[in-house]
């Protein structure tokens, strides 16, 4: 049992070496994500349309070339009832994760601070991750003690059932937008006979009132 | 003995798979010219994504010029060059690793939004592992499974998108009838009252000269 377990440390002790060997190899920052540039005046706002219920997680650091001074930026992501969710000031790199209690747009803004303006454009490093993205299959590995292709094969599931997630939405999007189509349609021919009908009867309307203004006056 | 070298190449599988990159569908409003930059880690990885002008159809007219779009590479060559479009999808192969230059650029000085979903697909393959080690197939043939899903996924990236915008057209239509034709009606009766009045006012004038 206790060679096992030996045995257990070992590996844990050789994939860390290898871990910390291919991440020293790689020269590329780590982490999935686009480079923004942040305008000296102004702010540079992203946003996403997201469904309720779903986990988003962020991570922006401020990418400077000249060594001595690093631009601050600050941000600020508000979701789509106007709650603010997360606002930092003056800072070089800051990370936010929540989940979405409602569906719409999520934004989120950065702009250059006034002492760090004069810089010119700033580059900000988003790191932006969204449902099965955001999930942490570390933990999902330690707890249910998988790994390897079974823990790969549990990521595919995973991204599996997102895509059925998307397609189920996506489907009901395009029910709800059939049944505005068909209601615009109906519409337009019930207020194009109605407009007719309302022409014909404001006509007859003008000719009865003159009829009987002329025929008042004595005219006709 | 078995099961320490199956454990090692699962770590090892866990870290190349890392590889794979994803970014979530994103809306940015430009208002000139606004680049996206994006990170490719090795050459040969499959880039492929697509683009959405959101707010196309409602308010442009029949002569917008369209927004422009264009991806350069790292060494300054640009690899994909489109002119006046309202979106599309894109997808090339890497020619080296580097700083990639996602560019949009709008004619017009109306702020228009855009929703872009980026994807960088890696395959590990033998090229990119030291010579001593030795790549299990199945991860490779997982790699490419998760690619195939990634483009699912992307395509639905913007399927949403557009039906995003099909939306907005269709609710500004809906809103364009209600709108439209109660402004007609009234347009309608109000322009009949004021016939009826100047009618009026027009004979009670010459009624004692009997001109009409």
């Amino acid at each position: 049992m206790s060679g096992n377990a030996e045995l257990r440390r070992l590996v844990m002790f050789q994939a860390v070496l290898l871990v910390v060997l291919m991440l020293a190899l790689s020269n590329a920052p780590v982490g999935d994500a686009i480079w923004l540039n942040v305008p000296p005046t102004g702010t540079k706002c992203v946003s996403e349309e997201i469904q309720s219920n779903v986990v988003v997680l962020s991570d922006y650091v401020v990418v400077s070339d000249d060594h001595g001074h690093v631009p601050t930026i600050s941000a600020k992501v508000t979701s789509p009832y106007g709650n603010n969710l997360h606002h930092k000031e003056n800072v070089t790199h800051g990370q936010f994760a929540f989940t979405t209690q409602e569906a719409g747009n999520y934004l989120a803004c950065f702009w250059t601070d006034s002492h760090t303006r004069g810089a010119g454009e700033v580059s900000v490093n988003i790191e932006w991750k969204t449902g099965i993205a955001a999930k942490d299959w570390e933990s999902v590995a330690r707890k249910e003690k998988i790994e390897g292709v079974e823990l790969e094969l549990r990521k595919l599931e995973g991204a599996v059932e997102a895509i059925h997630e998307n397609l189920l939405y996506l489907r009901d999007r395009e029910a709800e937008m059939r049944t505005t189509s068909e209601n615009t349609n109906a519409r337009v021919a019930w207020f194009s006979i109605m407009s007719l009908g309302i022409c014909i009867v404001v006509s007859g309307s003008q000719i009865w009132y003159l009829k009987r203004y002329f025929q008042k006056k004595k005219l006709i | 003995m078995e099961s320490k070298w199956r454990k090692i190449w699962g770590l090892i599988g866990l870290l190349l798979l890392n590889f794979v990159n994803n970014v979530s569908s994103l809306s940015l409003t430009i208002t000139k010219v606004d680049c996206v930059y994006e990170i490719v880690r090795s050459e040969g990885d499959i880039v492929s994504g697509n683009f959405v002008v959101v707010d196309h159809h409602i308010f442009w007219s029949s002569d917008h010029p369209g927004i422009d779009f264009s991806i350069t590479s790292p060494g300054g060559g640009i690899l994909h060059n489109l002119k006046g479009t309202s979106g599309d999808k894109f997808s090339f192969k890497a020619p080296r690793s580097g700083l990639y230059q996602f560019c949009f650029h709008n004619p017009l000085s109306t702020p228009e939004t855009i929703a872009f979903y980026i994807h960088i697909g890696h395959i590990p393959n033998e090229h990119n592992l030291a010579k001593n080690e030795h790549l299990d197939p199945i991860i490779v043939k997982i790699a490419e499974l998760r690619e195939a899903l990634e483009a699912v996924t992307t395509e639905q990236k913007y399927l949403k998108a557009r039906d995003a915008v099909h939306r907005r057209t269709n609710e500004s239509t809906k809103t364009r009838v209600i709108g439209y034709t109660v402004g007609e009606y009234i347009l309608l009766t109000i322009a009949s009252v004021l016939q009826v009045v100047y009618i009026r006012r027009l004979f009670s004038k010459s009624v004692g000269y009997n001109r009409i």
